[in-house]
C-alpha cells in the first residue's frame, strides 16, 4: 500500500513541472498562500496586541454586567453613546461567587459614564486670586498658602494681579474696538458690554477699587468675565471603580503626574493623554507636538501640519498674554528681549517673534519656553491637587455634580499615546455612585437621619394613596413660614456630613466600597488561555448563586472595537477566497485538459490492471502534491516574511494605532493558526477542483490504450 | 484440448451514429497454452478487436469468450481488471510506457498493483527480467532516453513481470524498423519457449508471421483459417501455398 502510494507520489511529483499550466496554478497557490499567511499572521499579532490593550486598559479578560440590561456592554463605546446598563446591586455576592471559580485572579467593580467639567476662564481665575489676596489682607482667608505671607508682600501681589486684570481689559478693549470697526452691522455690538469695558478701563474705577474691593470684583466677575470666551466645557469619560483594586489588577497602569488616590479615599485620576491634549496650554501642547514630530524626522520646512502649529503659536499668543500679571509680564518681556536680542517692549509682539520657529531655532526656543516662560504660566487648566466639580446627568435625568480632588494623571504602559486608552479617566466608586444618581452609604445615612429628625415614615407604594388622601391622612400640606433660609444653620445638621472637606478626607472601608451599585465588573484571570472554560464556570457559579449576570469575553465587551479584527479577517478571507476560486477554476480546467491529454496513459494503466480507485487517487494526488509543494513554499515564504517583519516591527503610523499595536511598534510573530488554515484551504481547493477531472479519468476505458495504436 | 483462450461464435458490433459496423462476425478460435500465435490480416480485418476481447478490455456483442477458464461476459468490471492484472500481459504498438517513470519503475508498476511481493522480491524479479531483455544496465533510464526497440523490450518485461499466462501484443513491431522488429519477435519467441507463456500477437507483416507457431488469418471480421506461418506468408504475398507447408 505504501509502495503504491509512493509510486503515485512519484508520478505526481514528476508531473509537477511537466506542464506550464502547472506553474501557473502553482504560482496562484503560492501567491494566495503568502497573502493568507502574511496577512493572517499580521491579523493574529494585531489581535493579540489589541487583546493586550483591551484587557490591560479597561476590560480585564472577562466582563460581568446585569442580564437585565437593555444594551450590550460596549466599554469603548458604541453607535449612539454609552450602552444602557442595568445596575448590579449585589456586587458583594457577585464578588464572592466569582472569586470561588478557579483561574480567577481578581474582580474589579466598575461603572462607566460620561460627565463634563467646566474650566473657568482666565478672568475668573485672576479675580479669584485677587479676592483671595484681599481676604488674606483682611485676615479672612482660609487658604493655608497665604497664611504666613507678610502684608507688604500681599500688597505687592495685589498690585501685580490688578495690573494683570487691567492688561486683560486692555486686550478686550482692543478686540471690541476692532470688532466695532470691522463689523458692517453695528447691531451685533452689545452697548452694555461696551459701557462695562469703558467703566473698568477708566482710572476712576481702579482708584476707587480698594475702597470697595468686593464690589469692584463682583462687577468684574459679572460684567467682564463673561466677555472672555476661553471658558470651555471638557467632556470626560470616566470609570468609577475601586481605584486600589484597579491599580493592582491592571498592572500596566502607572501614575505619570501627581500621586495615586490614597486607599479608600474619594479621588479622580485624569488620563494623561487627555490632560495633555485638552487641559494643557495650547501653545505648549503645540510645541510638544512639534518636538515629537521633529524626533520622528519630520521638518517644519516641509511639513504642512508643523507649519500650521508654528502659525497658530505665532498668532495665538493671547492665552499667554492674558495669563501674565503685571510683574510677570515685565519679567517675560525682559527675558524675551534678552533671548531675541530685541528692544521691542510689547509682549505680544515679542511672543509672536519668539514662536516663529524654524527647524534650526526650535530646540533652543523649546528649552527656553519650558525653562523660563512656563514657570510663570498655568500650563494646565486643571491643577493636580485641585478639587474638580464634575457634572453629569443622573439616570433619573437631573443634573448632579460632585466635587472630587484630582490626585494625578495616569497612563497604561505602551499605550501612552493611544487616544482609545487615553480618553477614559478614573474616579472612586463613591463619587461615581453620587454622580450616577445611586444611593451611597453617605446618602443612605443622610436620608435616615432626615427621616428620624422629621418623623417621616416609610409608605409602601400601594398604600400611598390611602396614606396621603385617605380619611386618616391628616394634614398633607405643611404650614409655610416666611423668612430667609439660614444656610449655616441648615448646613450645621445632617447636611454638614456631606460637606466637601469631610468627603475629601473620609476613608471608606472595603465593605463600603463594595456595597452599593456598580454597572459592570472586570474579571482578571490567572491563565488567559483558559478563557472559554473559565467563562463557562463563571456563568455556572453566578447562575447557581441566583445572580442574573451576563458573562462576556473582553472581545465582546469591547463593542465595535472588538469586531474590527473580525471584519479585517472577513476581508482577508474574501480576498483569499477570490484568489483561490480563480485557482480552482484554472486547476479544474488544467486537470480536465491533462486528463484528456493522458487518456492513453490512463487507459494503459487500466489495461495492465489498475482499478478505477487507483486512477482517482493518482489524479487527485497530483494536484494535491502540486498544492502542497507550491502552497508549502508559500507558507514558508509567508512565515519568513512575517518573521522578517517581526524582527524590525511595524511602527504605529498614528496615535490611534498605538492601541491596536499595544505600543509604538507591532512585532508580528508566526503563529500556527494561519499555517494550519492555509494547509486546509490548499487541500480543499486542490481536492475539490480536481474531483470532477479525477472522476472523468476513472471513466477512461482500458480500450483507449489499444485504440491509440490504430 | 488444453485451450487457455476459447472463443465461440463471437460477434462484435460498433455503432457509429446510425451505422452498425460488424468488426467480428462469428469468430470461433481456441488458443492452446504455450502457443506463439499470430493473428494476421489486413487493416480493419478485426485483429485488434479480437485481441481486445481476449485481453478483457472489451466484451463481445454475442458469443462466448473464455480466458483462463473465465467466461468474461459473466465477470464484473473489478473482476475483469483483476483478471487482466494477474493473467494477461500487454505489449502495445506504441509501447505505452509511463514517461515520468524510469525503466525499473515501469517494469515494477504491475507488481505494485498486484501488491503480492516484498520490495526485495520485486526488485529481484524486475532485474532478472531486465537481464533477460538485455536492459539491466538501463534501469535508471527514462523512456525518452531509449530507442524504439529498447522501449519495446521494456514493454515486454513489463508484460511478463507478473508471470501472466497470456501475453497479448498488438502489432508489436509496427513502429520498429524490420531488423529491430525481428529481434523483438525473437525475444518474445525465446521467452515463450523458456517460460512457456502463451503469446498472441497481431501483425500484418509476413516477416513477423514467420516466427509464429500458427497464424490465424482474419478478413472482414471472419477467421479464414488457422494456417502454418508458411501458408500465411504465401497468402499474404498472394502466392500458392506449397502442399508441404499447408496446415493439417
Amino acid at each position: 500500500m505504501i509502495d503504491r502510494l509512493a509510486l503515485l507520489f512519484r508520478i505526481a511529483a514528476r508531473n509537477l513541472l511537466a506542464s506550464p499550466i502547472n506553474l501557473l496554478i502553482g504560482g496562484l497557490l503560492f501567491v494566495g498562500t503568502i497573502v493568507f499567511v502574511v496577512i493572517g499572521g499580521l491579523l493574529d499579532s494585531l489581535n493579540t496586541s489589541m487583546a493586550r490593550s483591551v484587557v490591560g486598559s479597561l476590560a480585564g479578560h472577562v466582563q460581568l454586567y446585569s442580564a437585565r440590561s437593555k444594551d450590550e456592554l460596549a466599554l469603548f463605546g458604541q453607535m449612539g453613546g454609552d450602552p444602557d446598563l442595568a445596575a448590579l446591586t449585589e456586587f458583594p455576592r457577585i464578588k464572592e461567587a466569582v472569586e470561588q471559580v478557579p483561574n480567577v485572579k481578581a474582580v474589579v467593580p466598575m461603572g462607566l459614564s460620561g460627565a463634563v467639567i467646566t474650566s473657568g476662564n482666565i478672568v475668573d481665575r485672576s479675580l479669584e486670586v485677587l479676592r483671595g489676596l484681599y481676604r488674606a489682607k483682611k485676615g479672612e482667608s482660609s487658604d493655608v498658602r497665604l497664611k504666613d505671607v507678610p502684608p507688604d508682600e500681599l500688597d505687592r501681589r495685589i498690585v501685580s494681579e490688578k495690573a494683570h486684570v487691567r492688561q486683560i481689559i486692555e486686550v478686550l478693549r482692543g478686540d471690541a474696538d476692532k470688532a466695532a470697526k470691522d463689523l458692517l452691522d453695528q447691531r451685533s455690538v452689545d452697548p452694555e458690554q461696551v459701557a462695562a469695558l469703558a467703566k473698568v478701563s477708566s482710572a476712576a474705577f481702579w482708584d476707587d477699587f480698594d475702597a470697595d474691593p468686593y464690589g469692584a470684583l463682583e462687577f468684574l466677575e459679572n460684567r467682564i468675565a463673561p466677555q472672555v470666551t476661553d471658558t470651555s466645557l471638557i467632556f470626560l469619560r470616566y470609570v468609577g471603580t475601586d481605584l486600589d483594586a484597579f491599580q493592582q489588577s491592571f498592572d500596566r497602569m502607572r501614575i505619570i503626574k501627581g500621586t495615586p488616590v490614597p486607599k479608600g479615599h474619594r479621588g479622580f485620576l485624569i488620563a494623561d493623554l487627555l490632560y495633555e491634549e485638552q487641559m494643557k496650554l495650547r501653545t505648549a501642547r503645540r510645541l510638544d507636538k512639534i518636538r515629537d514630530a521633529l524626533a520622528l524626522g519630520r521638518t517644519i520646512a516641509t511639513d504642512d501640519e508643523l507649519k500650521r502649529y508654528v502659525r497658530e503659536n505665532r498668532t495665538q499668543t493671547r492665552e499667554i498674554v492674558l495669563q501674565l500679571d503685571g510683574l510677570k509680564t515685565q519679567e517675560a518681556v525682559r527675558q524675551l528681549q534678552a533671548f531675541l536680542d530685541s528692544r521691542e517692549d510689547d509682549l505680544d509682539a515679542l511672543l509672536t517673534r519668539f514662536f516663529d520657529v524654524t527647524d534650526e531655532t526650535f530646540a533652543a526656543r523649546y528649552a527656553f519656553f519650558y525653562e523660563r516662560l512656563a514657570p510663570t504660566l498655568e500650563l494646565y487648566r486643571v491643577r493636580l491637587g485641585d478639587t474638580l466639580t464634575i457634572k453629569a446627568f443622573t439616570r433619573s435625568g437631573y443634573i448632579q455634580d460632585v466635587n472630587v480632588k484630582v490626585y494625578g494623571t495616569f497612563a497604561f504602559t505602551g499605550l501612552e499615546k493611544s487616544p482609545l486608552a487615553g480618553n477614559t479617566n478614573l474616579m472612586d466608586l463613591m463619587s461615581f455612585r453620587d454622580l450616577y444618581g445611586y444611593l451611597t452609604s453617605d446618602k443612605a445615612a443622610e436620608l435616615k437621619e432626615l427621616q428620624r429628625e422629621r418623623g417621616a415614615k416609610s409608605v409602601a407604594r400601594e398604600d400611598a394613596e390611602a396614606e396621603l388622601f385617605g380619611e386618616d391622612s391628616g394634614q398633607v400640606v405643611a404650614e409655610a413660614t416666611a423668612g430667609v433660609i439660614d444656610v449655616d444653620k441648615e448646613l450645621s445638621g445632617t447636611g454638614r456630613l456631606l460637606h466637601q472637606e469631610d468627603l475629601v478626607r473620609r476613608v471608606y472601608t472595603q465593605q463600603e466600597i463594595d456595597s452599593g451599585v456598580v454597572l459592570n465588573a472586570a474579571v482578571m484571570l490567572e491563565d488567559p488561555r483558559r478563557l472559554d472554560e473559565t467563562m463557562q464556570a463563571l456563568s455556572a457559579a453566578l447562575a447557581s448563586a441566583g445572580l442574573e449576570v451576563r458573562v462576556v469575553s473582553w472581545q465582546k465587551a469591547s463593542g465595535l472595537l472588538g469586531q474590527i479584527i473580525a471584519v479585517f479577517r472577513v476581508l482577508l478571507f474574501v480576498g483569499v477566497a477570490i484568489i483561490f476560486f480563480i485557482a480552482m477554476v484554472i486547476i479544474n480546467n488544467a486537470m480536465m485538459m491533462a486528463t484528456i491529454q493522458r487518456t492513453q496513459l490512463i487507459g494503459t494503466i487500466r489495461a495492465i490492471g489498475a482499478q478505477r480507485t487507483l486512477v482517482l487517487a493518482m489524479v487527485l494526488l497530483e494536484s494535491v502534491v502540486l498544492g502542497l509543494v507550491f502552497g508549502g513554499l508559500g507558507m514558508a515564504s509567508g512565515a519568513a516574511i512575517v518573521a522578517g517583519i517581526g524582527l524590525k516591527g511595524i511602527a504605529a503610523p498614528n496615535d490611534v494605532m498605538y492601541f491596536f499595536f499595544s505600543g509604538p511598534r507591532l512585532a508580528p510573530v508566526v503563529t500556527g493558526g494561519p499555517l494550519v488554515i492555509a494547509l486546509v484551504i490548499i487541500l480543499f481547493v486542490t481536492t475539490v477542483s480536481t474531483l470532477f477531472p479525477a472522476l472523468l479519468a476513472t471513466r477512461i476505458s482500458p480500450l483507449r490504450a489499444m485504440q491509440a495504436d490504430e | 484440448m488444453d485451450a487457455i483462450v476459447s472463443i465461440r461464435d463471437v460477434t462484435k458490433d460498433f455503432h457509429l451514429g446510425e451505422t452498425v459496423v460488424q468488426a467480428l462476425r462469428g469468430v470461433t478460435l481456441d488458443v492452446r497454452k504455450g502457443d506463439f500465435l499470430s493473428i494476421a490480416g489486413p487493416s480493419g480485418s478485426g485483429k485488434t478487436t479480437l485481441l481486445n476481447l481476449i485481453g478483457c478490455v472489451d466484451t463481445a456483442t454475442t458469443g462466448v469468450v473464455q480466458v483462463a477458464g473465465h467466461d468474461t461476459a459473466k465477470l464484473k468490471e473489478r473482476e475483469l481488471t483483476n483478471l487482466r492484472l494477474n493473467t494477461i500481459g500487454f505489449i502495445f504498438q506504441s509501447f505505452n510506457l509511463v514517461s515520468v517513470l524510469n525503466v525499473f519503475q515501469n517494469v515494477e508498476f504491475p507488481l505494485l498493483l498486484q501488491n503480492k511481493l516484498s520490495a526485495a522480491d520485486r526488485k529481484q524479479r524486475v532485474v532478472s527480467l531486465l537481464e533477460q531483455v538485455g536492459l539491466h544496465t538501463h534501469q535508471k533510464h527514462r523512456p525518452n532516453e531509449l530507442s524504439g526497440g529498447q522501449r519495446q523490450r521494456v514493454a515486454i518485461a513489463r508484460a511478463l513481470v507478473t508471470e501472466p499466462l497470456i501475453v497479448l501484443a498488438d502489432e508489436p513491431t509496427a513502429n520498429l524498423d524490420s531488423a529491430t522488429g525481428e529481434a523483438i519477435i525473437d525475444l518474445m519467441k525465446s521467452l515463450n519457449q523458456t517460460r512457456g507463456t502463451t503469446f498472441i500477437f497481431s501483425t500484418h507483416d509476413h516477416k513477423v508471421m514467420r516466427h509464429a507457431n500458427a497464424v490465424v488469418r482474419l478478413a472482414d471480421g471472419k477467421v479464414l483459417g488457422r494456417e502454418t506461418p508458411e501458408e500465411a506468408v504465401a497468402h499474404a504475398m498472394g502466392q500458392e501455398v506449397p502442399r508441404e507447408a499447408r496446415a493439417p
